[in-house]
């Protein structure tokens, strides 16, 4: 019974089920969604992290039909508001400890760019997919990113940018923040940006999309998690 | 109706037209492939939020344009660049390669406005980014248009010179450096047509295009090929791979 529940709202996640009353997806009207069902499972006694991980299941299908061109960035989104309903009812077992997000990311728009829709579109899926994200808003100085870095140890950086002018700046940014964190991950994404460009820049990796964000967040929590088994 | 018709005012040579909203095309199946489907495959739910959108455009968008023409100095046209002014403006091959034959060109600049922008924040602060994406979306494509629009008015105006134009190029594509957007202003009265500049060289309001049309008796339109450029993994690329059309750039997140 609760192996049905918890199934259920990993498939909410991927269809981007949100609540009963949402017309989408088209067959799955007058479903309940995501919001009821997490509800519900966590009256039943259902624990949070189980919950938690059908979303990440959830999640990562939609993850995987996107990289395979069979889904775009409108249901990416439909499944990450999907998912943030669930993280509403999950908010008081983070705030106590009870379930731990995969890590912490930092994310900004770097100085001189003041375009934010890339970066909440990477901000809404990252957090969908159970990380604790920092948003430190559009046009954000070095030290900014800097004192992020500072105060939230062990954190993965992401820079945005839509101007080729403010690449720059990215540059720079990526730069001081290797120079003064050496271990901090940096990875970079924006319309003007390729993977060269990212490399030349000295970032750690490159996302052409927020689900590829994602993925290389994903992949770098691993390698930590395989570091501290080994 | 005569181009003098589509004039509203003149300073210091640069002309602002009007630009009519209802002659706009924004055309709902290319804001689907936008999204990343096919021709008619956009989902019904998604297709009904754009409908809902461009339903409501006319209230935000409020577009506007102007140009100003410049005899191109001698040399006229140098492999690496123009000199527009006695400025030199650094500019690729993919660029001076179309404009070569030009004679004269039009610094152009155009912008629906800032309600497009505000009303995508407000729909992402509320907790409806899909909305809020698919309003930022049809405000490129409304740019766009505007920006053919203009382009087809400075077109008809040469056309009563018997000069033709060529493509129109823009600071921040094909290689042409976006730093170039503060000399190229400096070509135009301050704020025309509403827009500014900021020290990033970001055009404000931010849903704005400016760039340069070449006008001569031996140019001509042509129709746009990525491949003449050396960014493979260009976020554009798939776009014009599937509109196979002659669009030389687009707006997006």
């Amino acid at each position: 019974m609760n192996d049905g529940l918890i199934n259920q709202i990993g498939i909410c996640i991927e269809r981007g089920k949100v609540n009963k009353a949402s017309p989408y997806p088209g067959d799955m009207v007058g479903e309940d969604g995501s919001d009821e069902l997490t509800r519900k499972a966590l009256s039943d006694g259902i624990g949070p992290d189980l919950i938690l991980q059908a979303c990440n299941s959830g999640m990562q299908r939609i993850g995987e039909r996107f990289s395979r061109n069979e889904v775009f960035v409108p249901e990416l989104l439909m499944a990450a508001k999907s998912m943030n309903a669930v993280m509403a009812h999950l908010k008081p077992y983070f705030q106590t400890g009870t379930v731990k997000a995969k890590g912490k990311f930092v994310i900004g728009t770097v100085a001189g760019d003041l375009h934010d829709i890339g970066k909440n579109l990477v901000s809404m899926v990252v957090e969908g997919n159970g990380w604790e994200v920092i948003d430190l808003g559009v046009d954000v100085k070095m030290s900014k990113f800097v004192d992020a870095v500072k105060a939230n140890p062990g954190c993965i950086v992401g820079l945005s940018a839509l101007l080729t002018t403010t690449m720059t700046n990215m540059s720079k940014t990526v730069q001081e923040i290797k120079a003064q964190f050496p271990d901090t991950v940096v990875i970079v994404g924006g319309a003007p940006l390729t993977s060269i460009t990212a490399e030349r820049m000295k970032a750690d990796g490159y996302a052409p999309d927020p689900q590829g964000a994602v993925a290389f967040l994903n992949k770098v929590s691993m390698s930590w998690k395989n570091e501290i088994i080994a | 109706m005569s181009n003098s018709d589509q004039l509203i005012y003149k300073e210091q040579d640069a002309c602002e037209v009007k630009i009519n909203f209802e002659k706009l095309v924004i055309d709902k199946n290319e804001i689907g492939i936008s999204l990343g489907y096919s021709a008619g495959k956009t989902p019904s739910y998604f297709m009904n939020m754009i409908d809902e959108v461009v339903e409501k455009l006319s209230l935000y968008c409020k577009p506007r344009g102007g140009y100003k023409i410049f005899n191109i100095d001698s040399p006229r046209i140098k492999p690496d660049g123009i000199y527009i002014n006695n400025t030199f403006y650094k500019m690729d091959k993919i660029i001076t390669g179309q404009i070569k034959k030009s004679e004269k060109v039009a610094v152009f600049v155009c912008t629906i406005g800032s309600a497009m922008e505000l009303w995508s924040k407000e729909l992402f602060s509320q907790g409806n980014p899909m909305l809020g994406y698919i309003v930022d979306t049809v405000a490129s494509a409304a740019i766009e248009s505007t920006a053919d629009y203009l382009h087809n008015i400075i077109g008809n105006v040469m056309l009563n010179e018997e000069l033709k134009i060529t493509n129109r190029y823009s600071p921040g594509y094909c290689n042409w450096s976006v730093t170039d957007q503060h000399l190229l202003f400096s070509l135009l009265p301050e704020n025309f047509c509403g827009i500014s500049l900021s020290e990033s060289a970001l055009m404000l309001p931010i849903k704005s295009i400016s760039g340069v049309i070449g006008i001569g008796r031996n140019v001509k339109k042509m129709k746009y090929i990525c491949d003449k450029c050396g960014v493979q993994d260009c976020t554009y690329r798939p776009y014009f791979l599937a509109m196979n059309k002659r669009r030389h750039f687009k707006i997006k997140v």
